[in-house]
């Protein structure tokens, strides 16, 4: 009796470890399973949103050259079908890396996608769509957090090797760690020609084209250039398809402190703010009136350069003041038109010139869009990539998408 | 003793279940777990190439074209680096072998473990695809299309259009379609026609004849008061005499086998001669034209169906309730065929009633579709009782204005069906196949 009590016993102490031991071992298996069939669901989900951005153009068709906001979220170029994007649905985005700023005559905060000094982008918060409108019109709310960055694929560097006579400027072509050699480059020079103290000033523009060497470079030697000169150079390279964009600025003095900042206003009206600096970055006295004189220019389908005059009536010449005297202190400035391309801002301030550029669209300067949210201690996060053209520029669009509910697996 | 024995059993049994379970349960290598969308990325890559066509015209250069080496070089910038890729240029032919290889070069010796392709066809700058359509009346009778253009006639309901600028948009709509297409240019000639005269030698007979002056139809000189055939198209007993001209077109339409069109609105509701009715207007200020009312429609049903001439100015015409209307399923369908994209939905406010089909009409095609008792648009052939043969045939499209004439070309277009003959794509040197392969180097 006592031997088959104990005989009961242990078997079922050996069974009831044994079943534990075992529904864990079990558990595991399927939880691994349950985990990978939840990453791979959340990589489909990648490419499927991905794509729903990149061949969508949301609604109304049109929403990147209007104030409002769309009532669905897509950046498809309405006037093209595959991964064509709207370079102005892209400058509606609201940045998620630049530091914004508000500026105190309007009061109103700008998203600020300017890439250092001279190459200015800033949008309205008001009128720039943020990320969690952009996640509601997506249907993702509360379930998945996406960070989608759009990165142009080649990069045109310009670098100053002579100051001047000639100034000689070097422009490097790549892709990703690889020299585009004999690639088109077409460029453009604007040179600020100085009319005095308290005047606008004027400018020379130089266009051509030129070819980059194996090691994708190219030496330009541009004549009739004083090392007190200011100068912008925009260069666009083109090669089977790809084409990147570059640009450099040379501004003297006090130019660097005291200048113009241009800061959209409305997309619908293609106005733009044009302010003093310091009304932004006060380094201090002395301040001066900045005068400017503005222009526009614009790529062709054959990418050359051109430039689009401009007519006095849209504000192109005036003057922008720091204190809040008598005189306006910004002024308006009309884009005569909706095709992208880059305002350039010559000016005159304390006896210095400069020049401040602005794409008009976000890939007249190849600028990179980072757009969305940081993922914080995600349980898994997937990436998906697409080659996009942006007005012909090619970009590289890649999506960081992560759930946000958790999966409750343990182990 | 035996209880033990029996649980050692168990665990021996599960070991064993749980062994296999996990021979079984084999889990994915670490870059299926998370994949990139290869095929996107292979497909979106060559996309971006081709943006500016310099894919397609390097594809067809020679193998030694120095665009092959920029091409491979465009391929390795915009890729990221672990990328190692594969592209095969393919000649398309017919034939036993549908494919050649033309070109084949990549970055590394092989794709690793896995890889993943996307396909794209172009075609050469060279040659130029084009679609020829088969011309109605091709292969029967028939085939000339008639489009009103006459310059002493005043349209309306066409609203910021006039009618020479409406028929030159459908001669260019139909013009593919048809072996003849003939402006009538004026009144004049608009009689010549209904007297069965040809204006340049073509066939009269099963014509079309689109009216592009809207609810207004061009009347000769000839029908109105005072002049020879007065008698055809005036009634000075009713209240709009020129009702009797919309009956002698409905005799014209039955007796030559017409199809008669009416673009937009109520069907025949003026009649317009700038010369006859210098000083008449339409009671709109529109001179030129006179007021023929409901019964224009009635009167032209009526002599196309050759029932004795009797003045109704029934309303057979009225608005949809709500007004709006959609495309009917085949023409909707028709729209990708033919390539032509009116918006799927209108306004309807002259809506004709199913009451007219007592004249002998049966719809053949329904433009928009049918709501209540209304007929929003529709092609209508009149058949005589007990005959098989179609006599006359009446397209109208209720609409409210301004007109798209877009919808009249695709009601005739989906009505007659003519057919559509494509250029081969499979022609040798027409096109070529890339087939672009992608993998990730490293890892598993």
């Amino acid at each position: 009796m006592a031997g088959s009590t104990i005989d009961h016993i242990v078997a079922l102490t050996v069974f009831l470890a044994a079943l534990l031991l075992f529904i864990s071992l079990f558990n595991q298996t399927i939880q691994t399973a349950i985990l990978y069939q939840q990453h791979r669901h959340l990589a489909t989900v990648c490419s499927d949103l991905l794509d729903n951005m990149m061949l969508n153009s949301g609604y109304p068709l049109d929403w990147g050259k209007t104030n409002s906001t769309p009532t669905s979220f897509g950046l498809q170029d309405p006037e093209f079908t595959q991964y064509r994007l709207s370079p102005f649905s892209l400058m509606r985005l609201q940045s998620l890396t630049g530091k914004p700023f508000t500026y105190p005559r309007t009061g109103v905060t700008y998203s600020n996608m300017s890439i250092g000094f001279g190459n200015f982008l800033f949008v309205p918060y008001t009128k720039a769509i943020n990320y969690s409108t952009a996640a509601q019109l997506l249907g993702i709310t509360n379930t998945y957090g996406f960070n989608l960055t759009i990165t142009p694929i080649v990069t045109v560097s310009v670098e100053e090797t002579h100051a001047a006579n000639p100034l000689t400027l070097v422009v490097n072509v790549a892709g990703p760690g690889f020299p585009l050699s004999n690639a088109e480059v077409s460029y453009c020079f604007v040179k600020v020609v100085s009319n005095g103290p308290q005047k606008n000033p004027s400018y020379t523009s130089l266009f051509n084209t030129t070819y980059t060497n194996d090691a994708g470079s190219a030496v330009l030697y541009i004549p009739n250039v004083a090392a007190d000169n200011a100068y912008a150079f925009i260069a666009y390279a083109h090669m089977s398809g790809l084409v990147g964009i570059g640009y450099h600025e040379r501004v003297t003095g006090s130019a660097r402190t005291q200048y113009v900042l241009p800061l959209i206003d409305s997309f619908e009206d293609r106005r733009v703010l044009l302010v003093h600096s310091y009304n932004v970055h006060d380094f201090g006295p002395p301040e001066s009136s900045v005068f400017f004189n503005a222009t526009f220019v614009l790529l062709t389908e054959d990418f050359t350069l051109r430039e689009m005059p401009m007519e006095n009536s849209t504000g192109k010449l005036g003057k922008v003041v720091y204190g809040e005297g008598t005189e306006k202190t910004y002024q308006n400035l009309t884009i005569p038109t909706y095709n992208p391309g880059i305002l350039i801002i010559t000016y005159h301030s304390n006896n210095d010139d400069g020049v401040v550029l602005m794409p008009w669209g976000m890939s007249s300067m190849a600028f990179p869009v980072t757009f969305g949210s940081t993922a914080s201690n995600p349980e898994w996060v997937v990436t998906d990539i697409r080659q996009v053209l942006v007005n012909g520029i090619a970009y590289q669009a890649k999506l960081l998408l992560w759930s946000l509910k958790g999966y409750g697996v343990i182990g | 003793m035996m209880r033990t024995i029996e649980i050692l059993l168990v665990i021996i049994i599960l070991t064993g279940a749980f062994i296999i379970s996990s021979l079984f349960a084999v889990l994915p290598s670490p870059r299926q777990v998370s994949p990139l969308n290869l095929p996107r990325l292979a497909l979106t890559t060559l996309q971006t190439l081709d943006g500016d066509y310099d894919l397609s015209a390097t594809v067809f250069k020679a193998n030694d074209d120095p665009a092959w080496a920029q091409l491979q070089i465009a391929l390795s910038a915009c890729l990221p680096p672990n990328m190692v890729y594969n592209l095969t240029v393919y000649e398309v032919q017919g034939g036993a072998q549908l494919y050649t290889v033309i070109k084949s070069f990549s970055n590394a010796e092989n794709l690793g473990v896995s890889s993943e392709s996307a396909s794209y066809l172009v075609a050469s700058s060279n040659v130029t695809f084009s679609v020829t359509p088969e011309k109605i009346g091709e292969h029967g009778s028939g085939g000339t299309l008639y489009i009103l253009n006459c310059s002493d006639a005043n349209g309306w309901w066409i609203t910021g259009y006039t009618a020479q600028s409406l028929a030159q948009d459908l001669y260019n709509l139909l013009c593919p379609y048809f072996k003849n297409t003939i402006m009538v240019q004026n009144t004049t000639q608009l009689d010549q026609m209904l007297n069965n005269q040809s204006l340049q030698g073509e066939t009269l007979q099963n014509a079309v004849v689109i009216n592009t002056f809207g609810e207004c139809v061009p009347i000769p000189k000839v029908y109105c008061k005072g002049y020879e055939r007065e008698n055809e198209g005036y009634d000075s007993s009713v209240t709009y005499p020129y009702t009797r001209y919309c009956y002698t077109l409905g005799q014209r339409t039955c007796q030559y086998n017409w199809t008669w069109v009416s673009i937009v609105g109520y069907p025949l509701y003026y009649a317009s001669n700038t010369e006859a009715f210098v000083n008449v207007d339409n009671t709109y200020g529109i001179y030129g034209m006179q007021k023929v009312y409901q019964g224009g429609i009635n009167a032209f049903l009526q002599g196309l169906d050759n029932q004795p001439y009797r003045y109704d100015d029934t309303e057979v015409a009225k608005p949809i309730p709500g007004g709006l209307v959609s495309l009917s399923s085949t023409v909707a369908l028709d729209c990708n065929y033919y390539g032509i994209y009116p918006s799927p939905n209108q306004t309807s406010t002259r809506a004709l009633s199913t009451s007219i089909l007592s004249n002998n009409l049966t719809v053949a095609l329904k433009v928009f579709d049918q709501v209540g008792n209304q007929i929003p648009g529709a092609v209508y052939n009149h058949i005589f009782r007990n005959n098989v043969n179609i006599t006359g045939s009446f397209l109208a499209l209720g609409l409210t204005r301004t007109p798209d004439i877009r919808l009249t070309a695709l009601g005739l277009l989906s009505y007659y069906k003519p057919r559509l003959h494509p250029s081969d794509y499979t022609a040798n040197g027409t096109s070529r196949l890339v087939v672009f392969q992608l993998g990730q180097a490293g890892g598993v």
